[in-house]
């Protein structure tokens, strides 16, 4: 009897089933390469993928209210290439400083694709893809036509990347952080229902007293403050600054939260769906390297490969717990 | 009254000749005329015969906008298209060096699109429920990754027999074949969105997928044949795009994607589904094309040309929007 | 509203036409050169640009520089079409792929176009000589006698490249399993890997880990890419792995980790003479426009402050003019080059 409970919870709920997935490929992975799950490995699993995991809660919110925006590697570039030529050039040296600058820059970008989103009714994929376009040449320009902001010239910025606190990287620290605000923010706040609110009726949520315009305004420029942090960790984890850094991660930033089934058109998803989808993606990286007998060539299909299944895998489960609802109505 | 015009569906015009000027194709045609004007101005080197010299590699994406805007009046988008062309080229170039004759090479690169096409329209059709966007991101990386496989180590191949290819991109006097071949298909179609019952169908879709189902609209026979096509199309592009490389590498059509959805967006067919037509796409592609001959010819840096196109985009669906919003907002002061 | 946006762009039209082209066109005694890069935002090209450019204006030429929007084929294949619309007389790149711009190469031939590719070569067809920063078996030489010499002769390593169709960098890889073949010096040193980064930090760290996890005992990783060598150095010094590292590299991105001991991983790497190659690529494209060389094999001539050379036959079928040896950045003199690059 317990056994059948436990069934219809995992079958039941999203989340309980990429855990499960994730345990699975965790556990799978790990007798055949043991070196995969050690604390150290661990820690830096998250560290090289701090900044597709922060981007996926701004992207949750986004996708919450029905959006999407792959703008944010562009506004990660331009962030980050700002701040990495500013402490070249010794206009600032403070690391404080910098990731400030870096996140209000993001701000600025997020702000300025909310407002057009929002306030002129662009669909959003045609507004972040002009601003794509926008954001990732103006890190080109601001880098002197193709300067790199390097290790060396980075200064005390770059030991953040490397310094530890408790025990634990800062990076590490920092990616912790934000999941726990955010997973209070969506649960218990009135501000993150309102995006909820959205996402699932739009109409309903208007007519209920909520500002629409206001909310995507605001998970717009949310998206863009965590844009801008991403690009602050990117240029402290790698300790280098180039405007064409995370080209094309936007897509891997927009897979995770599908495969933790965030759903595309609104109002459905969770942080620690979120969470669990990046980890997914994570590990894949990390493991098809670490498994010997997969060539190299293979490891871009195997991963696509991999997205298909999962989020195939989410519908037709989600199919059945749906029958299986259904049926429950009928007896 | 839809796909009529690219911007409004409910307005009756009173007069068709002022109603064509102030419809979107008709503001494109007007910027047609000014962004040539200002290349003109701006490059010594701007004439008939460098565009026509320069067109063909920027046309071979414009086949993808044709198609690329039936998916956009569904309310999807297929970012996979890119991979498909690196896929079907990187194929066609093997069968063409190992000696077959040039007509098994186009048949080979149409039939490697047609069936990338066909399993991005089979696990949509299957499971309607998952988002255009996430399963042809997939493809995308699945499409590439097996032309990195079949490439191998070194990733990149080059035609041994260039005949073929060199045929295709023959020219008639100055103007090359793609460009009849581009009008043709665009007129085609242009007739089968614009006039066809299929036409008519796929706009019932893109408006209201649930009230297109009940009306007895084989909705999901529909999207399939119509990302089918779009991979057979992708074929057709990659043929011209190794006729103007002899040969493929691991990225070509690297973001293709996003310049045909581009084209098409700037020509008023909207992402959301249900708006607009194919004259405004091509009119749209044409503009980018020559925007992009002129300013290249005089060497403003790529990046600058990529902000100004993106900036356009969101300009030519953001203004009529704010100025709609104006008038309305005027209409209700004066009442 | 509709109608003012109308009226609003037509007036700019009408007011650009009307400014009739201002073409102010100097009488250019000078060659006029089209510098073409791999793409936008490569600090790599730009070094060498920016001698190159410095070498040719002192001579009384033109250059323009042309970034291509990605590091693609196609798109060189976009910049090459603007180029032959234009009168230019040499075209100097550095291509993205050995094969693909060969129709649009010898279009430009066609058209009175000189072509000098240096840094990364286009095919013998497509050319009419190659600059070559250094020899590719002299490259590889120095990589292998390095690992050679870090593994102290014997024991596992790893090459880290960059994607696997990179023309430089699959040319090197291949040179060194050559020479480690022929040679019973090498007969101790295990290849275990080559793992692919394509240039990118996070792949690059990945592959990294990926390579120490696997081969506990793993003496050097060789990466011949400055991407791939930063991130690797930086992942390995971090963690504190015995395993060292070797390459190609900028100084500049390569200072923090190069050094003695255990507290650096990487003991030194090579690089050729930036500024150097910048500078015969000016040279050899103002010489081939002015007819003072055709490209053919035995000719000489004198690139300013670096001397006279020759051109020989490259491996591929055509001609090369090759700048000279590898660098070696130890941790005497990285600070010193880390200025210049």
């Amino acid at each position: 009897m317990e056994n059948k409970s436990l069934m219809k919870k995992i079958t039941g709920s999203r989340e309980a089933l990429l855990a499960v997935i994730l345990i699975l490929m965790i556990v799978i992975v790990t007798i055949i390469n043991p070196a995969f799950f050690t604390p150290k490995s661990i820690s830096n699993l998250v560290k090289n993928n701090a900044v597709t995991m922060v981007m996926a809660l701004g992207m949750l919110c986004v996708m919450l209210v029905g959006g999407i925006d792959i703008s944010i590697t562009s506004t990660l570039a331009l962030a980050g290439m700002a701040i990495g030529m500013l402490i070249k050039y010794e206009y600032i040296s403070s690391t404080v400083l910098a990731f400030l600058i870096a996140i209000a820059i993001g701000i600025a970008c997020g702000l300025v694709v909310g407002l057009v989103i929002s306030r002129a009714d662009v669909p959003p994929i045609i507004a972040t893809m002009g601003f794509m376009y926008v954001y990732r040449a103006m890190a080109y320009l601001i880098s002197n036509g193709g300067e790199w902001a390097s290790a060396s010239a980075l200064g005390t910025f770059k030991d953040f990347g490397t310094s530890k606190f408790l025990g634990l990287n800062c990076v590490v620290w920092v990616v912790i952080v934000c999941y726990v605000i955010f997973f209070f923010f969506m649960k218990w706040t009135r501000t993150g229902r309102k995006i909820y609110a959205v996402g699932s009726n739009p109409e309903a949520a208007e007519v209920s007293g909520i500002n629409v315009r206001n909310i995507k305004l605001m998970v717009y420029t949310i998206m863009g403050c965590l844009a801008g942090l991403a690009g602050a960790l990117q240029v402290a984890v790698y300790a280098s600054a180039m405007p064409n850094m995370q080209k094309g991660g936007e897509m891997d930033v927009i897979a995770a939260c599908v495969i933790g089934g965030v759903s595309m058109s609104g109002g459905r998803g969770s942080v620690v769906g979120a969470l669990l989808g990046a980890l997914i993606l994570a590990t894949i990286a990390k493991a098809l390297p670490l498994i010997p007998f997969f060539d190299q060539l293979w490891l871009n299909t195997i991963k696509g490969i991999l997205i298909l299944v999962v989020v195939v895998m989410n519908v037709i489960l989600q199919r059945t717990a749906d029958n299986n609802a259904l049926k429950r109505r009928e007896m | 009254m839809a796909g009529k015009s690219g911007r409004s569906i409910n307005n009756v015009p009173e007069n068709p000749i002022k109603h064509m000027l102030l419809s979107w194709e008709g503001i494109l045609v007007v910027l047609f005329i000014a962004v040539n004007i200002f290349c003109i101005w701006f490059s010594e080197f701007y004439n008939v015969s460098s565009v026509l010299r320069q067109m063909p590699v920027y046309l071979a994406e414009v086949f993808l906008m044709l198609t690329m805007a039936f998916i956009l009046v569904l309310g999807e988008i297929d970012i996979s298209v890119g991979s498909i062309v690196c896929l079907s080229a990187t194929i066609s170039c093997i069968v063409c060096n190992s000696g077959a004759p040039f007509i098994i090479v186009i048949l080979t690169a149409l039939a490697v699109g047609t069936v990338c096409g066909a399993i991005n329209g089979l696990i949509l059709t299957n499971f309607p429920e998952l988002p255009p966007m996430i399963v042809t991101l997939a493809t995308q990386i699945i499409f590439r990754g097996i032309a990195e496989i079949v490439l191998g180590s070194g990733g990149s191949i080059s035609l041994s027999n260039t005949a073929g290819f060199k045929a295709i991109a023959g020219k008639v006097g100055k103007v090359p074949y793609i460009l009849f071949l581009v009008l043709i298909l665009g007129v085609i179609a242009a007739i089968i969105l614009g006039k066809s019952t299929f036409g008519r169908k796929v706009y019932a879709i893109g408006t209201n997928r649930v009230t297109a189902h009940y009306s007895g609209i084989h909705v999901q026979k529909i999207r399939f044949i119509i990302y089918t096509v779009m991979g057979t199309i992708s074929g057709l592009c990659a043929l011209f795009i190794v006729s103007s490389s002899y040969g493929a590498n691991t990225t070509t059509g690297e973001g293709f994607e996003m310049d045909a959805i581009a084209m098409a967006v700037f020509g008023g067919i909207s992402s959301t589904g249900g708006k607009g037509n194919i004259a405004g796409g091509i009119i749209a592609a044409f503009i980018i094309v020559c925007l992009r001959i002129g300013l290249g010819q005089r060497n403003v840096h790529s990046q600058v040309i990529l902000l100004i196109i993106g900036l356009l985009l969101v300009l030519a669906v953001a203004l009529p929007n704010i100025v709609s919003q104006i008038q309305k907002a005027a209409k209700v002061k004066k009442s | 509203m509709n109608k003012k946006l109308v009226s609003a762009l037509l007036c700019g039209a009408m007011v650009l036409g009307c400014v009739s082209p201002v073409a102010v066109q100097a009488e250019e005694e000078g060659v006029k050169i089209a510098l073409v890069a791999k793409s936008a935002g490569n600090a790599f090209f730009e070094i060498a640009a920016a001698s190159f450019v410095e070498t040719a204006e002192a001579e009384g030429s033109t250059v323009d520089i042309i970034y291509p929007e990605e590091a693609t084929a196609d798109a060189q294949i976009k910049s090459l079409d603007n180029l032959i619309s234009q009168d230019y007389d040499v075209i100097c790149i550095s291509a993205n792929d050995e094969n693909a711009l060969q129709a649009k190469l010898e279009e430009a031939m066609d058209a009175g176009i000189k072509v000098v590719s240096f840094d990364s070569a286009v095919n013998s067809d497509s050319r009419q000589v190659f600059v070559n920063q250094a020899g590719v078996t002299e490259v590889a030489q120095a990589l292998m006698d390095a690992v050679y010499d870090i593994c102290d002769g014997e024991g596992q390593w790893a090459i880290l490249s960059a994607t696997s169709q990179a023309t430089n960098q699959n040319a090197w890889i291949d040179a060194m399993k050559e020479i480690m073949e022929s040679d019973e010096k090498y007969a101790d040193l295990e290849l275990v890997e080559v793992a692919y980064g394509d240039d990118e930090s996070q792949k690059s760290t990945d592959q990294t880990e990926a390579l120490v996890t696997n081969y506990p005992d793993l003496k050097c990783i060789c990466a011949p890419t400055t991407v791939g060598i930063a991130a690797a150095a930086k992942y390995l010094q971090d963690n504190d792995c015995t395993c060292k590292l070797t390459g190609l590299g900028l100084p500049s991105e390569m200072l923090e980790y190069t050094g003695d001991g255990d507290d650096y991983s990487c003991p030194y790497f090579y690089l050729w003479d930036m500024q150097g190659l910048g500078t015969l690529a000016a040279y050899t494209s103002i010489a081939i426009a002015n007819e003072e060389i055709t490209g053919a094999e035995g000719e000489t001539f004198t690139a300013g402050d670096l001397g006279d050379f020759e051109i020989v036959a490259a491996s591929d079928g055509g001609t090369e003019i090759i700048l000279g040896l590898p660098l070696e950045f130890n941790p005497e003199n990285v600070e010193e080059y880390a200025e210049l690059y």
